[in-house]
């Protein structure tokens, strides 16, 4: 089928996204994060996005969903159409319990509280977090956060799904559930916007992948072809060392997140659970 | 995002913060009406047995000052942090900012609640009598709302700015306790002229006038001025809806990144 023919769901034109830093660490105090960015979201595709951390990736997925404004170019969604970002911690209230704060999220997201409500069992039964959903969700592991994260976010129905790493963390059983789930919701009707880190799971379940470096497109088409472009140029660049670059723009990420406290803890959580993923799938590909 | 489901979110979200706020003291709800009493407690102390003020009632014409600047400041401090207090979802979902410091100070108009019942029976049992003229007290408690959540827009908006407001929203909140007559009272100023001049300039002050004139001393409020001010203020809260719908994105930046 070819592209031509379907509607375009959201469409990006010469985008670029800036903004000033109080802290002079950038380029005078400009932060350009994304530059000039076109591209289209067709209905019913699953485009995937890759690219090394600190590109412009979560930035691109949240222009799509409206929650930012590009600072130049246009974003045009398809009248009528929503778009919902989907993405670990969905913002999650520690105090609260996992039931409220998937109440919460399902209301967010549009829900009527009934509705929301009766997501509730489903959303209990599939997080497979017991008796733990009516405990407040500091007391949960990153596992389980990401369990209950994944769980909101499979059940809420939206024009077009965009989707932030939340398929990267968890144990290898949930994963396995949870990437069956996925790609059942992705092979139907839904268009998808896929953010991820690891290569083989955007080559399955993608259709069209965008290489996204330094805020500039870097390549777009076939998963496959882009996905072993993209691959390549890592395993050559680490080889180079010019990732000492991204490392340290990745150090200044970091030493800004660990000075907020609020944010510290949930940092060092998802670090650890990134941490422990990335072991497993060299586990399992070991295996 | 339909009206409705606006106000349920607000109601849904001020809910779940006070249940998380119970959860997390092992008194719990107790709180609610133990702290309003232990404002009492420190006041007697201070007042009555250390300073031993002169005047009848001062325990009363203290409390009933306090207690209602308490909602307002403790409503638009926390107001003012709640947009960039709650990043986590600001990033993730585009909803109407307004319903950050909106849950925010529902949450205070439920807890202030308890604070009422505690002050009307408190001034019951110091013989005073509810009469007719307490009806008085709707139009200032909306009027006092108005204000609240006006208040709460703006500084909500301006810690999105720069986060260096809230030192200056926490000094304000110092200097307007002291300018609003909540430890003096406002008509023992000697010069007449200066007495409006206070009312006029600090709509805070004619306030806490309103609601000690109706329970205290059983007069009626000067509706005008109190009109004025909810019309004022009404106009302010209807401005910064607009605004921060228009500036719904740019505020998402600014709380993601400043």
């Amino acid at each position: 089928m070819s592209d031509n023919k379907k509607r375009v769901m959201i469409e990006l034109d010469n985008v670029s996204l800036s903004y000033h830093s109080r802290k002079k660490t950038f380029d005078h105090g400009t932060h350009h994060v994304l530059n000039q960015v076109s591209m289209k979201l067709y209905e019913g595709e699953t485009l995937g996005i890759i690219g090394r951390n600190g590109v412009g990736k979560t930035t691109l997925l949240q222009l799509m969903a409206g929650i930012l404004a590009p600072t130049h170019g246009e974003v045009r969604v398809h009248p009528g159409k929503s778009a919902s970002l989907l993405t670990l911690g969905l913002g999650f209230k520690p105090d609260l319990s996992g039931r409220d704060n998937a109440l919460l999220a399902a209301m967010l997201q549009g829900a009527t509280r009934k509705r929301a409500e009766s997501f509730l069992n489903d959303i209990a039964e599939f997080s497979e977090l017991g008796d733990s959903f009516n405990e407040p969700v500091k007391k949960y592991s990153a596992g389980m956060r990401s369990r209950l994260a994944f769980t909101t976010a499979l059940l809420t129905h939206v024009d077009v799904l965009l989707i932030d790493e939340v398929l990267s963390v968890g144990d290898a059983h949930f994963r396995g559930k949870a990437q069956a789930a996925m790609a059942n919701r992705v092979q139907g009707e839904q268009t998808v916007v896929f953010v991820s880190h690891m290569a083989d799971q955007v080559k399955q379940m993608c259709n069209r992948v965008i290489w996204l470096d330094e805020g500039r497109i870097a390549a777009v088409g076939d998963a496959a072809e882009v996905v072993d472009a993209y691959t390549q140029y890592v395993t050559q660049a680490r080889a180079d060392g010019s990732l000492q670059q991204t490392n340290a723009f990745q150090q200044q990420l970091e030493a800004k997140l660990l000075a907020d406290p609020q944010l510290q803890a949930a940092f060092k959580q998802q670090f650890e659970a990134t941490q422990k993923a990335e072991a497993q799938q060299q586990a399992d590909t070991k295996q | 995002m339909p009206f409705s489901q606006y106000f349920r979110l607000i109601d849904v979200m001020a809910r779940m913060a006070l249940r998380a706020d119970a959860t997390r003291f092992f008194l719990g709800y107790v709180w609610w009406v133990l702290e309003p009493l232990l404002w009492v407690g420190v006041f007697y102390v201070v007042f009555v047995l250390i300073l031993a003020a002169q005047e009848p009632d001062f325990l009363v014409f203290l409390m009933t000052g306090k207690l209602v600047f308490v909602w307002f400041s403790k409503s638009v401090t926390q107001a003012s942090s709640s947009i960039v207090s709650s990043k986590g979802l600001v990033g993730k979902i585009n909803v109407p900012k307004t319903l950050f410091p909106m849950a925010v100070v529902q949450e205070g108009l439920y807890r202030q609640i308890a604070v009422f019942a505690l002050l009307f029976s408190f001034l019951l049992s110091t013989g005073h009598a509810v009469t007719s003229t307490w009806w008085y007290l709707v139009p200032v408690i909306i009027v006092t709302y108005v204000v609240i959540v006006a208040c709460a827009f703006v500084g909500a908006c301006l810690v999105c700015l720069a986060r260096d407001f809230i030192q200056l929203i926490s000094l304000g909140m110092l200097f307007l306790m002291f300018t609003s007559g909540i430890f003096w009272d406002v008509r023992s100023l000697s010069d007449p002229d200066k007495i409006a001049m206070v009312m006029a300039m600090n709509p805070l002050a004619f306030i806490v006038d309103c609601y000690r004139q109706i329970m205290m001393h059983n007069t009626p409020p000067d509706m005008l001025h109190l009109l004025t001010i909810g019309a004022g203020f009404g106009a302010l809260l209807c401005a910064m809806v607009l605004l921060m719908r228009h500036k719904s994105q740019y505020l998402a930046l600014r709380a993601l990144t400043a």
